[in-house]
């Protein structure tokens, strides 16, 4: 590549100027303050960019206000570019363009076209100037391996541009001094996590001091456990001798009753006492009723007072009290015989009432033959007055016939009338017949009256015709007619021969039909009154009896006179039967006194048996033997009782006899209450306190704070880690980037440093003939063979040696980075002789480089005959 | 005879390599340590075991965890209710310290000293059992305990308890390092190990094994976990492995040919349905992606946290497969890296000068002062580790387009 033409629109002093340049060698010669220095810049800014205004002294402004920048037209590979440049913001506005083509290209394609060659690049080792040369002295194998990888590897930019983000995006993770990027931003997280977590595992020991607490807190508790067993114990012990206290007490209390050796008062002696008891009240008992008795039987002896006077004339009364029994009978007979008298009375009385006639006189009964005959009467008049009946009907049936056969009294039957005639004739027969006494006669006399009437139906009606008939029927009624008549004597005949006989008996007063009936009323009365007649003499006789006895009486005993029989009688029963108890009871008060006698002895007999029991008992009496017994027998409760209370105190009485009192007692069941409270409060605190320890336990243990550090922590690691490798693979590979560009371009550095020899030889006129570029720094061999460091070396043959490096660079990196070489009053420092050198290794170089001296040695400009000349001159700028 | 050897059971561990859980999962990994213990625990009782043998690592003494300490109390008094013996060794984890022994365990809790003693046991059958082991007194126990172990007592049973590993003949034999030839010569019945937390049956007759851990901690720790059953049958004792893990651990690689991020989301899922866990697994996919993605997915992918925006949508997928993504880190075919105009020779120079142990060293600095970032540079950040994610770094950087060139 190669520049063409400069065309400064306003740089520094330049104004609207343009410089052409050649192929090869240029020449541009001027004094000071001509624009070397300027255009040198100029180039630089056109094609890398002006410098930022931070640094106003390098971005040449021009002076007179024309327009900042400029152009640069150049070749490379057979086509013009011109590139544009005005101020503008980013290094200024850049314009590029094709002129071989005559196309616009994009101000990006610049940095392109001009790879591998940048601003620093093109500063470093294309821009030479004086003060650039003298840079030599920092020159170092790395700052020479820096520019040989900008340019050592075709492509090689991409890669550094890679490296860079890399290490960009490296620095974004990771910076050792940094506080932003994201690894220490971790870094520092982990550490307040490690704090965090660190503070958590405090708990460990938390943890392991609780568990012993709570372990010896359990034991403490075990042993307080049992301890308080114990005191429970001896508390109950104690509480129970507390309570068995009145028990003991009691049990003491009878123990203090004396106990006396006795024998005789046992139940069995009582009960023999008490029968020895019974037997003498018994005896006495006995003694009283008999006493009694005996007095009873003397109060008895005092007698009535008819008794006083029987006993006067007793004699005389024994043989009354034979006869009372009989009397008594004989009284009893003629009551009853009274009775009989007054019913027989009664009922003779109503028969009479019954029967006899008005004067009071009774009929006369009929005898047999009366009997009959009036039966015989009666019966006739019986059929007589059937027969009359019958008649009767017959007339009255024969006058009916003949009312109906009479024709006048038309309607009149004279036959009708006559046979009612016969009829009522007929029927006065039959009527009459049945007052005919026998039945015979009443027989024949209906047979006669059935026969009158038959007369009159039939054999009147037999008359034929009506007058016959009619006359037929008159015969019948006058026959009927005078059958009745007759038959009405005969019925007075014999109902006057009845009442003949009914007068005769008395018995007028009365119908003929009670007749027979008052004969057996008659017959009554008359064996009532033949009873009547003989009881009455019965009666009379009685009572003559029963008055010679009560004379007798009343003669003996005055002072029952005027008294009834059986008044009598009973006093007379009374006086003997106390007779006769006097008898007995003679006999029976000697008996009496008897036993009265035995019952004395037996009361005394007794007596002695309970004396001499009570004797040998030694006491004085019954009380005082039952006062003893009782004693003994409470005695006997006690000792049972006692027994009793010892059995219910059991084991503990020994211990309850161990004390002296009740106080010391309750002193112990204080004391040992109070050592069980102790230690249930001690158990109680140790308990909580276990409560406690176990709830910081479990709180402990539950919070899993620490597992959840522990796992944010490997996390957090795990993303350090992550980090970290990417950062570490971001470095490692932009080293790796790095060094292999080195590698690639390493190859290239010896030919540099041979070239560089080559030409230092020839700028030194030999004098110094190897160069050497050491991990340090550069080292040069003089023609005598020593070694010199560069820092040993001349100003200007330092200056020498820089220019044979960058003129070795740019040849070797000729076919890499083909831009032109840009020296400006470069060679201020070399003497004549080798600034002669110099301008003929340019000469010779710039066969193959464009090269752009500017100087302000003429010289210069005669080394270069015959190439591109320019001379600048101060008035130019203006 | 019957008991339970378990080990490792790492009470109150945290999980690693997790970022961010949703709040139930990680109520469920924190008590996972817990619930998969229980289960042993429980079997113990359920089969009436006639011991338990722990072999180190019940709980992580640094951690000083409340709550694997009440736990232990807990289930210990649990398995003295019903009347079973535990014999305890503590291994590098929970070494023993005489810091907190005036607190016992329970008395059917045997815990063995620092010297190798020996224990004895007569059971409800008669029969008698012999248990020989130690406890680590500090982290580190380097010389092989082995010597110390007695010869088969007269015991009916003799078995062995050790936390250790096998000795490598190197310098980090730091764990009771012993041969399992060493443990033949002993004629021992059992031998009970612990620390390897992956189980492993180290010999068959007599079985030398490894119970693993109960409950796998971190994306290392995949596939069942649990303890051993171990039954005698006749004059020989066999184990029997039981499951007890709450939480399995899981890793896989999934094939994905798309190249945007709603496809892969779609893969995803479809993946998911093909793969459902038999239980709560939480899983570690790798994607590998047979082509890059679009340009404004790969910058989507970078900026956003796209795998819990997924997890977010789409949790009943997640929730019938049972499984939960801990990571899904995506994959391009591996390629040698071709930078243009740059030899593959250059970036091996390149490489062998920046992935050395004291470049990393200089770089990683002071985080080093930090024990967990140290001790993922100590395991994870190895040279070969990092040239690896660098060279996928690269991959990546040369899968995107240029950058423009200001």
């Amino acid at each position: 590549m190669y520049l063409k033409t400069l065309t400064l629109f306003g740089f520094g002093q330049f104004h609207d100027r343009t410089f052409n340049l050649e192929r090869g060698l240029n020449v541009l010669v001027g004094p000071n303050e001509a624009g070397k220095s300027t255009l040198t810049q100029f180039i630089t800014a056109i094609l890398f960019g002006f410098p930022t205004k931070k640094h106003p002294e390098l971005r040449y402004e021009p002076l007179d206000g024309s327009r900042f920048g400029g152009a640069i037209t150049f070749v490379q590979d057979a086509t013009q570019y011109q590139v544009t440049r005005v101020d503008g913001p980013r290094g200024g506005t850049v314009t590029l363009r094709n002129l071989t083509l005559d196309l616009e290209l994009p101000a990006s394609q610049l940095a392109k076209l001009l790879a591998p060659v940048d601003a620093q690049l093109f500063q470093n080792v294309y821009a030479l100037n004086e003060m650039r040369l003298g840079q030599v002295f920092q020159a170092s194998k790395q700052d020479l391996t820096t520019h040989l990888q900008h340019v050592g590897a075709v492509g090689s930019d991409d890669w550094l541009v890679q490296a860079k983000r890399l290490d960009q995006r490296a620095e974004e993770a990771y910076k050792p001094q940094g506080r932003k990027p994201l690894l220490n931003d971790l870094l520092r997280q982990h550490q307040d996590l490690q704090a965090k977590l660190d503070k958590a595992n405090t708990a460990y020991q938390t943890y392991w001091q609780l568990l012993q607490d709570q372990a010896t807190a359990k034991h403490r508790q075990a042993a307080l456990r049992e301890q308080l067993a114990t005191h429970r114990q001896t508390v109950t012990h104690w509480t129970q001798l507390q309570q068995q206290w009145p028990t003991f007490q009691r049990w003491q209390a009878l123990g203090t009753a004396q106990q006396q050796p006795t024998t005789g008062f046992t139940q069995a002696d009582a009960t023999e006492l008490e029968r020895l008891q019974n037997q003498l009240t018994a005896s006495q008992a006995t003694a009283k009723t008999n006493q009694s008795r005996l007095k009873d039987l003397q109060a008895h002896a005092q007698l009535p007072a008819l008794f006083q006077q029987y006993l006067k004339v007793s004699e005389q009364v024994d043989p009354l009290f034979d006869q009372v029994p009989a009397v008594t009978a004989q009284a009893q007979e003629r009551t009853r015989l009274m009775a009989t008298v007054q019913e027989l009375t009664q009922r003779s009385t109503a028969i009479e009432q019954q029967v006899a006639n008005a004067n009071g006189q009774m009929p006369r009964p009929f005898s047999l033959a009366t009997t009959q005959e009036l039966k015989q009467q009666q019966a006739d008049l019986q059929l007589a007055n059937q027969k009359r009946r019958r008649l009767q009907q017959e007339l009255n049936r024969l006058n009916d016939q003949y009312q109906q056969a009479q024709p006048t009294r038309q309607q009149r039957n004279p036959l009708a009338d006559k046979q009612l005639g016969w009829l009522a004739a007929g029927l006065l027969v039959l009527v009459g017949a049945m007052f005919l006494p026998g039945t015979l006669f009443k027989l024949v006399g209906a047979a006669l009256g059935i026969a009158v009437g038959y007369y009159g139906v039939f054999i009147v009606d037999g008359e034929t015709p009506a007058s016959r008939e009619l006359q037929g029927l008159t015969a019948d009624i006058r026959d009927v007619q005078a059958q009745l008549r007759e038959g009405g004597q005969r019925i007075d005949a014999l109902t006057n021969r009845i009442d003949a006989i009914g007068e005769a008996h008395g018995l007028d007063h009365l119908p003929h039909e009670q007749w027979f009936g008052a004969q057996a009323a008659i017959g009554e009365w008359e064996r009532l009154t033949q009873q009547l007649q003989a009881t009455h003499t019965q009666l009379t006789a009685l009572q003559a009896t029963l008055d010679q006895f009560q004379q007798a009486v009343t003669a003996v005993l005055p002072q029952l006179a005027g008294q009834s029989v059986t008044s009598q009688t009973t006093q007379l029963r009374q006086l003997q039967t106390t007779q006769q108890r006097l008898v007995a009871q003679n006999g029976e008060l000697a008996g009496l006194t008897d036993r009265i006698q035995q019952d004395h002895t037996a009361v005394a007999r007794a007596q002695q048996a309970v004396r001499t029991f009570l004797q040998t008992r030694n006491v004085a009496d019954t009380a005082a033997f039952y006062q003893r017994y009782q004693q003994i027998q409470n005695q006997d409760n006690v000792t049972a009782q006692r027994q009793a209370l010892a059995t219910q105190l059991g084991t503990t009485l020994a211990d309850l006899q161990a004390l002296p009192d009740q106080a010391t007692l309750d002193q112990h069941v204080t004391t040992a209450q109070q050592a069980q409270q102790t230690t249930q409060q001690q158990l109680d605190a140790t308990t909580t306190q276990l409560a406690t320890l176990s709830g910081q336990l479990e709180h402990l243990t539950a919070s899993g704070t620490q597992t959840a550090l522990r796992q944010r922590l490997a996390n957090l690691e795990t993303q350090m880690r992550t980090v970290t490798q990417g950062w570490l693979t971001d470095r490692l590979t932009s080293r790796w980037i790095s060094a292999t560009l080195v590698a690639a371009s390493g190859d290239r550095l010896p030919r540099i440093v041979d070239q560089a020899s080559e030409y230092y030889a020839q700028l030194t006129e030999n004098r110094y003939t190897k160069l050497e570029l050491t991990s340090e720094t550069l080292r040069v061999q003089r023609a005598d063979g020593t070694w010199l460091p560069v820092g040993q070396l001349s100003r200007g043959t330092a200056e020498q040696l820089d220019l044979a490096m960058k003129l070795a660079f740019a040849v070797v990196m000729q076919a890499q980075a083909a831009m032109p070489l840009v020296i400006d009053d470069g060679l201020v420092n070399f003497d004549a002789r080798r600034r002669q050198a110099a301008y003929a290794l340019l000469l010779t170089l710039s066969q193959h480089l464009q090269i752009i001296l500017l100087t302000a040695d003429p010289v210069a400009a005669q080394a270069a005959a015959g190439k591109y000349v320019v001379r600048l001159t101060t008035q130019e700028g203006d | 005879m019957k008991f339970i050897h378990a080990a490792d059971l790492h009470l109150d561990s945290p999980f690693l390599g997790l970022t961010t859980l949703p709040a139930a999962l990680l109520t469920r990994v924190r008590q996972s340590t817990f619930t998969a213990a229980t289960k042993i625990f429980d079997r113990a009782i359920a089969e009436h075991v006639d011991f338990v043998l722990l072999a180190g690592d019940l709980f992580d003494r640094a951690e000083q965890s409340v709550a694997a300490q009440a736990y232990l109390f807990n289930q210990f008094e649990r398995l003295r209710q019903a009347g079973i013996p535990v014999f305890v060794s503590f291994g590098n984890h929970d070494y023993a310290t005489d810091q907190h022994q005036t607190i016992a365990y329970p008395d059917n809790v045997q815990v063995f000293g620092a010297d190798v003693t020996t224990k004895t046991l007569t059971l409800a059958s008669g029969e008698t059992v012999a248990v020989s082991g130690f406890s680590y007194p500090q982290r580190w126990v380097v010389t092989d305990p082995l010597p110390a172990f007695p010869e088969h007592a007269a015991a009916d049973w003799h078995v062995g308890l050790l936390h250790g590993a096998v000795a490598t003949g190197g310098t980090h034999d730091h764990y009771a390092p012993f041969t399992v030839a060493e443990m033949l010569t002993k004629r021992y019945d059992y031998w009970a190990l612990g620390h390897i937390h992956q189980r492993q049956l180290l010999h068959q007759n007599p079985p030398i094994l490894y119970a693993g851990n109960p409950q796998g901690r971190s994306s290392q720790e995949t596939g069942e976990r649990g303890a051993y059953l171990v039954t005698s049958h006749g004059r020989q004792l066999v184990p029997e492995f039981f499951p007890t893990a709450d939480l399995l651990w899981d890793t896989a690689t999934v094939p994905l040919t798309v190249t945007t991020l709603a496809d892969l989301g779609t893969a995803l899922t479809e993946w998911l349905t093909a793969h459902p866990a038999d239980q709560s697994t939480l899983t570690q996919l790798t994607g590998k992606l047979t082509h890059p993605f679009t340009p404004e997915d790969q910058a989507a992918w970078r900026t956003t946290d796209w795998l819990s925006l997924y997890q977010r949508t789409h949790r009943s997928t997640l929730a019938t497969a049972q499984r939960y993504l801990t990571r899904l880190t995506l994959r391009l075919p591996q390629a040698t890296v071709a930078a243009p105009a740059l030899d593959q020779r250059y970036w091996d120079q390149g490489a062998a000068q920046t992935f050395t142990p004291a470049t990393v060293q200089t770089l990683f600095g002071k985080l080093a002062q930090e024990p967990a970032l140290a001790d993922w540079l100590a395991t994870e950040g190895t040279p070969e580790k990092l040239r690896a994610l660098a060279t996928e770094q690269l991959q990546d950087l040369m899968n995107q387009e240029a950058p423009d060139v200001p």
